[in-house]
């Protein structure tokens, strides 16, 4: 499945005015949390782009003229279980903040996440309307 | 008069009595009222060493050892009196300075006219016979401490099952005085079935020599005198005493043992278990959020306040209460390693019991926290849930108005937590089940909490335990090792 692509069709009073809207790249393989991740950020005003595995995400990062502002990233995918794809992310788009969602996030999980470089470690389940404004809140940091 | 003799005139009949006299094995001395010897026998001779020469006109005195002298008044006092003392155990002296044991049986003369005049003592040199009994005695003392001695537990019946022996440690495996078991049925000790049918197994032992335990041996199930079972290894031998058939059973407590195993055992599934939910937990709560997320979006999108809002609503806390099961599955099958660092109990129980009394449910109850700070090498993240478990469960046994205080308390190297309600207490038969996984009285529970906060306890090196005292309501009782001193560290 190619990478589909949500355009916020209304503004967002968190972004700002006359910018192009941040891209947010929502990597998980299942289907209802992109979609429900999708619709929320989509309707604070974020650009989203889903990937349902490590290749994908790879290859929306790899795209350099719709690259990702910040990636929602599943610890756990069908072709990755561990933290390399943190590190691939973070080594190539340092600047790019990850939120990592873990379902069963061990504590050395969590650490090691942290230690790479991840701007925070969510379990889920999560509230999906909360992801808005830690997406806003990571973004604003950076 | 029985056992008395006569003077007769020295005719025939007399010179009979003294060839027999004379031939006698025992040492037959005759003696006046003042312990005269008048008459002193061949036995005499042979058992003391003097001649009737040396003997006759001495004092009986001659062969009592002074430690025994008292002996002849007592015994000449009874002889006047016309007594007859007979059997009686003692101790005389050789010519060449041995000591006998004797039997003694020592009667008064009469003469024609009635009037006591002598005594005659028969003497039986018993020496022998009690150097032999006391080397049985010893013997038998030998063998009984060893069985006593012994850790397992020895028990011998006859063939028809009745106890013979019991040893002190059967005494305390089964918790009775042998007194009670000997000559009783050894299926006293079994529970059913087989009380009822030890007999059934001798008898078809006895009539087919069938072994079935005898050399063999097997785990079998014992019981004791408070009717409490244990587990326990028999070996049965066989033996034949007197021409009589006996078994001979040792007994091994497996206990400890069986204790031991069913730990490992247990051991074994936690992991097991862990490794399970670990991989369930993932596979329900990933697709646990996506519909969480998902209705939720829904949902916003229906006129708020609508009937499907509130369906909506519905189905996320319903959701929620999936994903707390899975929580509590995950915090029991997978504690987290506790990271210990020194804690203060004090604060920690405020700020739980002030979560707590935000329950729904403890709006009529106070909760009150008592007793000094101290410090604890504890996880105060996992102490906290523990804590926050414990008292949710005292305000949910109120159920109403009433009291929970929670008293800190330092005992020696412990620092002990209690946690006591003014409840309606727990039934005993629960009581003993509360720490049993998935054991809950609990509508809507998964069962965990408790065995949950034991397992985050004792890997804090600590104890949890649960009373509830005559007076009413339960006590939830929590000790934990208090920090080691500065220097230490």
């Amino acid at each position: 499945m190619e990478p589909r692509e949500f355009s916020s069709a209304s503004f967002s009073p968190i972004m700002p005015i006359n910018s192009q809207p941040s891209r947010v790249l929502v990597v998980d393989d299942e289907l209802l949390i992109r979609w429900s991740l999708g619709e929320a950020l989509t309707a604070a005003g974020y650009t989203v782009v889903e990937g349902k595995d490590a290749a994908e995400a790879r290859q929306a990062l790899r795209d350099i003229d719709h690259r990702p502002d910040l990636v929602l990233l599943d610890y756990r995918l069908p072709d990755s279980d561990d933290l390399g794809l943190l590190t691939t992310i973070r080594r190539e788009a340092p600047t790019v903040p990850v939120i990592l969602m873990t379902a069963h996030g061990t504590a050395e999980v969590v650490r090691g996440a942290l230690e790479l470089g991840a701007y925070r470690v969510i379990s889920k389940p999560f509230e999906v309307h909360d992801m808005a404004s830690l997406v806003a809140e990571a973004l604003a940091a950076r | 008069m029985s056992g008395v003799s006569h003077f007769k005139p020295d005719d025939e009949y007399s010179g009979l009595l003294r060839a027999i006299v004379e031939s006698s094995d025992e040492a037959i001395i005759g003696k006046t009222l003042d312990g005269i010897i008048v008459s002193w026998n061949g036995g005499a001779q042979r058992t003391y060493g003097y001649t009737a020469a040396e003997a006759i006109g001495q004092s009986i005195a001659l062969i009592i050892p002074p430690e025994h002298q008292a002996e002849l008044e007592r015994i000449l006092g009874e002889i006047a009196q016309g007594r007859r003392v007979a059997s009686y155990e003692t101790v005389r002296i050789t010519r060449d300075r041995r000591l006998l044991n004797v039997s003694l049986t020592i009667s008064p003369i009469v003469d024609t006219a009635g009037c006591i005049v002598g005594a005659s003592a028969i003497g039986r040199d018993i020496t022998e016979a009690k150097r032999v009994e006391a080397a049985l005695r010893a013997s038998e003392e030998r063998y009984r401490s060893i069985i006593d001695s012994a850790v397992d537990a020895i028990l011998v019946i006859d063939r028809r099952g009745r106890v013979e022996a019991f040893n002190a440690a059967a005494e305390r495996l089964f918790g009775y005085p042998a007194g009670e078991v000997l000559g009783k049925n050894v299926n006293l000790l079994m529970p059913q079935p087989y009380h009822g049918e030890h007999d059934v197994y001798m008898a078809r032992y006895l009539a087919t020599r069938e072994k079935r335990i005898i050399g063999i041996g097997r785990e079998v199930t014992g019981l004791r005198k408070d009717g409490t079972t244990f587990p326990v290894h028999l070996s049965v031998g066989e033996m034949t005493i007197d021409g009589e058939t006996m078994f001979t059973g040792i007994l091994h407590d497996l206990t400890a043992r069986v204790a031991l195993e069913t730990q490992l055992r247990e051991q074994a599934a936690l992991t097991r278990l862990g490794e399970m939910a670990a991989v369930v937990a993932h596979e329900v709560k990933n697709p646990l959020t996506g519909i969480r997320g998902a209705v939720q979006i829904i949902g916003g999108r229906l006129p708020a306040g609508s009937r499907d809002a509130e369906v909506v609503k519905e189905i996320v806390a319903r959701i929620d209460t999936l994903n707390d099961l899975m929580k509590d599955l995950l915090l029991f099958a997978r504690p987290p390693q506790p990271r210990l660092a020194p804690v203060d109990p004090r604060p920690l129980l405020e700020t739980v019991v002030g979560l707590a009394r935000q329950d729904p449910g403890a709006r009529a109850i106070t909760i009150q926290v008592e007793g000094p700070s101290d410090t604890v090498m504890a996880d105060a993240e996992l102490l906290k849930l523990v804590v926050q478990n414990v008292l949710l469960n005292a305000v949910h046994a109120i159920a109403g108005p009433g009291l929970v205080r929670v008293v800190v308390q330092p005992v020696e190297s412990m620092c002990r937590i209690t946690v006591t309600d003014t409840g309606p207490g727990i039934p005993p038969e629960v009581r003993e089940k509360l720490f049993t996984p998935f054991f809950t009285t609990k509508a809507r529970g998964t069962g965990l909490g408790l065995s949950t906060a034991r397992r985050f306890i004792e890997a804090q090196g600590g104890t949890i335990r649960i009373d509830c005292p005559p007076a009413g309501g339960t006590s939830v009782t929590i000790e934990l090792p208090r920090s080691a001193p500065a220097a230490a560290v």
